[in-house]
């Protein structure tokens, strides 16, 4: 994980970023609001990732903070008529402190103690959402997202939504890639020495707890516009687990793996849902499958696979 | 890697989205097919798949066959809406019917309304479907929660109750269904009050808190929305308490259906007085006769369950507003659907144009013994129309 990009992943994402954008053309507003999901939980997944991978945390509460950006773009938006900028602004803002507050607690504790408490603030949020119906809709959800004439068609929002979540990861490869992001793989690896040769390691683990809710919430703030409405399931224990599940499938040691991951499941369960209804019973199947046999995920395959090949030669 | 994953992805997306294809109608169907709503969500398909059968064998719609898509809404708002949303974009589906809860129902309204598609709401209640949430495609053919709660608060002025307390759902028909119920004691039973408002999860299993508030709030009715599996467990835990020897029960979730009742048998309690869309021994409009035998033989029992005929009502409006209309063009489907009437197996209906709701009464009655069954059955039934009088 050196400070530049190699010149083949450079190459892999610029093609990536190319069919994305080459998507519409396909006519197919299926395949529109396919690859936009699966952009928002490549991003939602990626944003976990620096708490997981390059903290060397786990938590199961992350879905709260791509809720917080959710119903905060949902409500201002739609309930304070606010224009997209300032109400995009103020859900990236919102997810910032929210998750600045929670990551302040979390952080005094590690291993299970971190991740339990993870779980209980994001109930805590889930909890705000279910009751507060005035102004989330409760268990009906918050229906009906005014979003901006300019984006409310498909393909606008569609480029609109790849600009954003590619502008993300961008930013998100440069801040793991950067001083900061080594130092976080210092703590991750061996918290007391990162500590002896200076680094403050909770305020780093803060930092990174804040940034990934901070681009969680721009992934939720991405989904309430595509979905016209946000509901309390967003905010909900498996919404945490599904985006865990997405991380470890994809591979927590590589940067683009929670991507792959979340792309893979995301596309897994449509397809699934279209022929069983016993999709739970597959996540746990392939949740078995990489715990069993695949710790760094298809990141870590591909890599494996890549070796051999190169040995082959 | 990655790319060829996607190429992979797009390829096999393409190949499956498939062109709408002109030669048929396709319908969007919306019902829980598995977990706790398949209970419903199975029976309204056969109702579904019955009308579809019927009118294929007459020809289909426009004289094109029709094919149903069918898509599990797990009871969830935001699975119903991703699902609506793919029954359009993937499926190329004409119009959409079903939804189950009424948070679903409106979840799928905002869908027809972002695509521009015709969506009937078959089972839903919730008023704000029809009223503040309406727009130019959305139909339906349930009851809602106002004609309920006045039925409710006709029935709490007959029983003479004077203190009531109100337990629902804390979701969308819990919410307005209570609000129906206020308007409903104000015209019929102006000298009844409400002691006490209770909110339950949806899905919730355990009611003992609630039960010891009821019995403690001193209320001789108990007016509720409790559903299917909520209304079974509730009355499981407050039986043995003897909760409705202390209580006259009056509910507008359809716990009078045949499916509750014959369900619970000897657990069903006393002083219940519960409504339902259709009883199968109770012919109400002489074309119910045959339905039911087709009904029965389709289900494979006798004693069939009320929610076919809504789901059934469903399809048939549909089917005589494309004819009406001469296409599946949603506006003209819309067009068509506002003031349209046709006669179903529980007597003719008809969708108001303005409101874009039909003239959906319902049955209500007390639930009581009957020699030689060992379910309880409604006497007399009472069929009280939709219609509000201020």
């Amino acid at each position: 994980m050196t400070g530049r990009m190699t010149r083949p992943v450079l190459a892999a994402c610029l093609t990536v970023l190319v069919l994305l954008a080459l998507v519409p053309l396909l006519e197919s507003n299926y395949l529109i609001d396919l690859f936009n999901e699966i952009m928002i939980y490549a991003l939602f997944a990626l944003s976990l990732n620096v708490i997981i991978g390059y903290s060397g945390n786990v938590s199961f509460g992350h879905a709260a903070y791509f809720a917080i950006g959710g119903y905060t773009m949902a409500i201002l938006l739609t309930t304070y008529e606010w224009s997209l900028l300032p109400a995009f602004a103020a859900s990236v803002a919102f997810s910032f402190v929210a998750s600045g507050v929670v990551a302040y607690f979390c952080t005094r504790l590690t291993d299970i103690y971190f991740a339990m408490l993870t779980l209980a603030f994001s109930m805590l949020v889930w909890g705000v959402a279910f009751k507060w119906r005035s102004m989330t809709g409760g268990d009906d959800g918050f229906v009906g997202v005014d979003v901006p004439a300019f984006i409310a068609e498909r393909v606008p929002f569609y480029y609109f939504s790849l600009v954003v979540i590619a502008t993300a990861v961008a930013v998100l490869w440069v801040i793991c890639h950067s001083a900061f992001g080594r130092a976080l793989l210092a703590v991750r690896e061996n918290p007391v020495r990162a500590g002896f040769v200076g680094i403050n390691t909770r305020l780093m683990r803060w930092w990174a707890f804040v940034v990934a809710g901070t681009f969680a919430g721009i992934a939720g703030s991405l989904f309430a516009m595509v979905h016209r409405g946000m509901y309390t399931e967003s905010a909900f224990w498996p919404e945490s687990a599904t985006v865990l599940i997405m991380t470890l499938l994809g591979g927590m040691y590589s940067f683009f793996g929670p991507a792959i991951g979340a792309a893979s499941l995301f596309l897994l369960e449509r397809l699934t849902n279209e022929y069983t209804e016993y999709w739970p019973l597959v996540l746990g199947t392939i949740l078995l499958a990489i715990l069993m046999f695949l710790p760094e995920g298809l990141a870590g395959l591909a890599q494996a696979v890549r070796r051999q090949i190169l040995r082959g030669r | 890697m990655r790319r060829s994953l996607l190429v992979a992805t797009a390829a096999a997306a393409v190949l499956t989205a498939g062109a709408v294809q002109a030669d048929e109608i396709r319908i969007g169907v919306l019902y829980p097919i598995a977990g706790t709503g398949a209970v419903y969500g199975e029976p309204a398909m056969h109702g579904h798949n019955m009308a579809v059968d019927e009118l294929n064998a007459a020809g289909g719609i426009l004289g094109k066959k029709i094919v149903s898509f069918a898509r599990d809404t797990k009871l969830k708002p935001a699975a119903a809406s991703a699902a609506a949303k793919e029954l359009i974009t993937k499926d190329g589906v004409n119009v959409l019917v079903g939804g189950l809860s009424s948070a679903v129902g409106l979840a799928i309204s905002e869908v027809a309304r972002q695509e521009g598609v015709v969506y009937v709401a078959t089972i839903p209640k919730t008023i704000k479907l029809t009223t503040e949430k309406r727009h130019d495609h959305v139909f339906r053919t349930a009851s809602h929660t106002d004609f309920e709660g006045d039925a409710m608060g006709q029935i709490v002025a007959k029983l003479g109750l004077k203190k009531i307390c109100d337990i629902q759902l804390d979701y969308a028909y819990g919410h307005d269904l209570a609000a129906g119920i206020e308007k409903g004691l104000k015209r019929h039973a102006p000298g009844a009050e409400k002691v006490l408002d209770l909110r339950v999860k949806l899905g919730a299993t355990d009611y003992n808190a609630f039960i010891s508030q009821i019995m403690g709030a001193g209320c001789d009715g108990v007016t509720s929305g409790l559903w299917g599996s909520h209304f079974v467990n509730f009355a499981q835990q407050g039986s043995p308490f003897g909760l409705f020897n202390q209580i006259k029960y009056i509910s507008g979730g359809e716990i009078a259906s045949h499916e509750i009742a014959g369900k619970m048998k000897g657990d069903y309690p006393d002083n219940v007085w519960s409504n339902t869309y259709e009883l199968w021994y109770h012919h109400h409009d002489p074309s119910h006769v045959a339905f039911q035998e087709a009904l029965a033989e389709r289900s494979g029992t006798k004693e069939t369950a009320m929610w076919p005929v809504l789901a059934y009502i469903g399809v048939k409006f549909i089917a005589a507003a494309a004819e009406k209309a001469g296409s599946m063009d949603a506006d003209a489907l819309a067009a068509a659907l506002k003031g349209m009437s046709i006669d179903t197996p529980v007597g003719p209906r008809t969708i108001d144009p303005e409101t874009h709701q039909a003239d959906t009464g319902q049955f209500w009655g007390p639930m009581v013994k009957k020699e030689g069954v060992d379910y309880r059955v409604m006497d007399p039934v009472t069929f009280i129309p939709a219609v509000i009088e201020e």
